[in-house]
């Protein structure tokens, strides 16, 4: 039995070595299990520690010392006899005292992962301890509990390090924005190294490891653009469908702008809808089906779909084309398709949508306008140009849906920051879905995006998203009025929600505009507009 | 009193069993319709494959209309030209208004009935139109068989 003196403990180990030494030596067994590893100073003052355990023992010695400041129990049932710790053994005795003054562990992040073999220390000291030590025994149930500990603690060095990554991607902008580019790109090696130890197959990980991608690429490569920008036309429409399938975002905009073009278009036989970015024409067979079943019968449909030139010769926008006129004929809508190659909106001109003054025009923008809102030091920016010879078209009716966020602001960081918000709730999002290769390829969508978003600059950056609300003022100030969506736009895309497995998506109304979003974080916005038929454009008062 | 009964029917049984025909539903496919117009659709699966009789009859598109449309006013007689053209009422049952249906069904709001029907229709015709797409073209566009639009549909709940 031997007695410890409570006061001398803490700071160095040696402190209470003269009242502690062991009298008896220790048993043979005991003795060939653990001689390997020894620190030899430590034996020479009665205590066996293992050297690699050096480090852990020290700081849970301070833990124990603070523990044993603060406890507000009386010390003095820890001297009673009724309980034998031997402290030679320091591992295990101080754990064995630990375990007496906390209950919730506490600084999680500092003594629990031991960077060396990212193995838990409790883990270590227990399932190497010496069978015949008699607090083994009695300390089972402690190991239990320690094992939980460990368990929730891990989970919360988890959390830690998101924070921590989260703290250093701001940092790391920062320094980006400022200019200090070898500080950034100490952060970025930094980041590197806390990524490993984040889970990054989803939450903040996975983000995180897109932002750095982002980061780095704007550090090294420079701010043009490069690789993320050259992706093929036909890679986009690949990764444009993927995102489509996996979300709701693309079909709350499809159906949403769908529903306003039909209830603009009635009454009117000759219709003629302008789609800024036909892709693979998704949105309208479901357009061509309502038209087909409205009452009074279907119009006379004019589609006209402007997308980019496909390189090898082959005619993609015509493929689509005649892919719609073969589902319109099936359900018998008189409908005649027209497509216009370019590889920039602000490219096309009215003259080649051959709109004729007798028809009813219907413009259809999904996501495109923010892509017009960069301007050169010599021009103007195109959006004011693209906007005016829409408003000469004098459409029925305008849909414009687009990203619910702030991305285009001039000072980095402030982007920087406002991106990571909105992609980490749209991964979030994400993450419900399960299909593959759905998932795996609108995240990459979403990533190009995101390298977009933070790594181009000038005319590279087309990626401009707006709010709702700035979206409002400039189309006010260009002479459109808003156009309330209704409420069987508003049940349709609440239907259309709940059909996603999904718990968190929620349309909202937001002054005649409906919006998308996760978890009350609006994502995309949809509105309609229609020109101001007196020729004067409003200006905002 | 109950042995007399028994009596009496022992000795009408023997001679109604030479008299009356017996009765086989599949010689009266008229009833049968009727009977199978009623089911729902698991059921009339399940019938299908009772026999071929059975089979045939189920699978006619009427008795899927029926189905589609059982919750709500009859529609216009245009949306049975369109239906017909995008792959028939069978297909829309089951690929669009059964799982929207049952999606919804949590919801319980009345108010949507007629529209369920809509949105099936709509999704519908995505689905024509994708599945357009597999056929035509040169692989260009989707690589699986089976249409991809509505995958988000059959998809398995998670409440």
């Amino acid at each position: 039995m031997v007695l410890y003196d409570s006061a001398t403990l803490g700071g160095s180990c040696s402190g209470s070595s003269s009242s502690s030494s062991s009298s008896k030596p220790p048993p043979l067994q005991q003795r060939q299990q653990t001689q390997q590893d020894i620190d030899g100073l430590l034996a020479g003052a009665g205590y066996r520690v293992r050297s690699s355990e050096l480090r852990k023992v020290a700081q849970r010695l301070e833990r124990l010392e603070t523990a044993m400041v603060n406890s507000p129990a009386d010390l003095s049932q820890l001297a009673s006899d009724t309980i034998h710790y031997n402290p030679s053994d320091l591992a295990s005795w101080v754990d064995s005292l630990l375990s007496e003054f906390t209950q919730p562990p506490t600084c999680p992040s500092e003594f629990i992962m031991d960077p060396e073999t990212n193995q838990t220390v409790v883990s270590d000291a227990w399932t190497t301890a010496e069978p015949h030590m008699p607090q083994v025994h009695q300390n089972i149930s402690y190991e239990q509990q320690s094992l939980n500990n460990q368990l929730t603690v891990v989970t919360a060095m988890e959390e830690d390090s998101g924070i921590r990554l989260v703290h250093m991607l701001m940092t790391c902008a920062e320094c980006v924005q400022r200019g200090d580019f070898s500080l950034a790109t100490s952060c970025l090696e930094d980041m590197q190294g806390l990524l490993t130890r984040v889970n990054t197959v989803c939450g903040i990980g996975k983000v995180a490891g897109h932002f750095i991608d982002a980061l780095s690429r704007r550090i090294f490569q420079g701010i043009g653009g490069g690789t993320i920008n050259g992706g093929s036309a036909y890679e986009n429409e690949i990764l444009y469908h993927h995102f489509y399938e996996a979300c709701p975002y693309l079909k709350f905009a499809h159906f949403t702008a769908n529903q306003a073009i039909l209830e603009a278009f009635d009454g009117h036989d000759c219709v003629h809808v302008v789609d800024f970015n036909l892709m693979h024409g998704l949105q309208w067979p479901a357009l061509i089906q309502a038209l087909a079943l409205r009452p009074g019968g279907p119009p006379l449909l004019r589609l006209t779909g402007i997308g980019p030139p496909s390189p090898d010769g082959r005619d993609s926008l015509r493929e689509i084309g005649l892919r719609l006129a073969e589902l319109a004929r099936s359900v018998n809508v008189r409908f005649a398709f027209r497509g216009v190659a370019a590889s920039r909106l602000e490219d096309v001109k009215p003259w080649m949508l051959q709109v004729n003054p007798k028809e009813s025009v219907a413009v259809n923008s999904i996501m495109q306008l923010h892509r017009l809102l960069g301007s050169d030091l010599n021009r103007n920016s195109p959006i004011e140009t693209v906007l005016s010879w829409i408003r000469s078209l004098n459409p029925k009716i305008m849909t414009v849906v687009e990203q619910e966020a702030n991305h285009n602001q001039p000072g980095f960081l402030d982007r920087f920051t406002e991106a990571l918000h909105y992609y980490s709730t749209m991964f979030d999002s994400l993450e419900a879905c399960t299909v593959q290769p759905h998932k795996a390829l609108a995240e990459i969508y979403i990533q190009r995006e995101i390298a977009n978003v933070v790594s181009c600059e000038g005319s590279a950056r087309v990626e401009r998203h707006e709010p709702l609300s700035k979206w409002r003022t400039r189309l006010s100030g260009a002479g459109f009025r808003p156009l309330h969506l209704g409420s069987n736009a508003y049940k349709q895309a609440s239907m259309l929600l709940t059909l996603f497995s999904a718990e968190g998506y929620s349309v909202e109304e937001n002054d005649g505009c409906l919006t998308l979003g996760w978890h009350s974080r609006p994502l995309i916005a949809a509105s309609a507009w229609q020109a101001v038929s007196d020729g004067t454009a409003d200006f905002p008062a | 009193m109950v042995e007399n009964h028994s009596r009496e029917d022992h000795e009408t049984g023997g001679e109604n069993k030479e008299k009356r025909p017996k009765f086989f539903i599949n010689d009266h496919v008229d009833i049968l319709i009727e009977i199978l117009e009623r089911l729902d659709g698991r059921s009339l699966c399940v019938a299908a494959s009772v026999c071929r009789l059975w089979c045939t009859i189920a699978r006619n598109d009427s008795l899927w209309e029926n189905l589609c449309f059982s919750h709500v006013s009859p529609p216009p007689s245009s949306v049975r030209s369109v239906v017909l053209a995008l792959g028939g009422y069978k297909r829309l049952y089951t690929g669009c208004v059964r799982p929207v249906r049952s999606r919804l069904g949590r919801v319980r709001r009345a108010s949507w009935a007629g529209d369920e029907v809509q949105l099936s229709l709509s999704l519908f015709c995505v689905d024509y139109y994708e599945r357009l797409g597999g056929s035509n073209s040169n692989g260009r566009l989707v690589e699986k068989s089976s249409p991809s639009s509505l995958m988000f549909l059959c998809k398995p709940v998670n409440v």
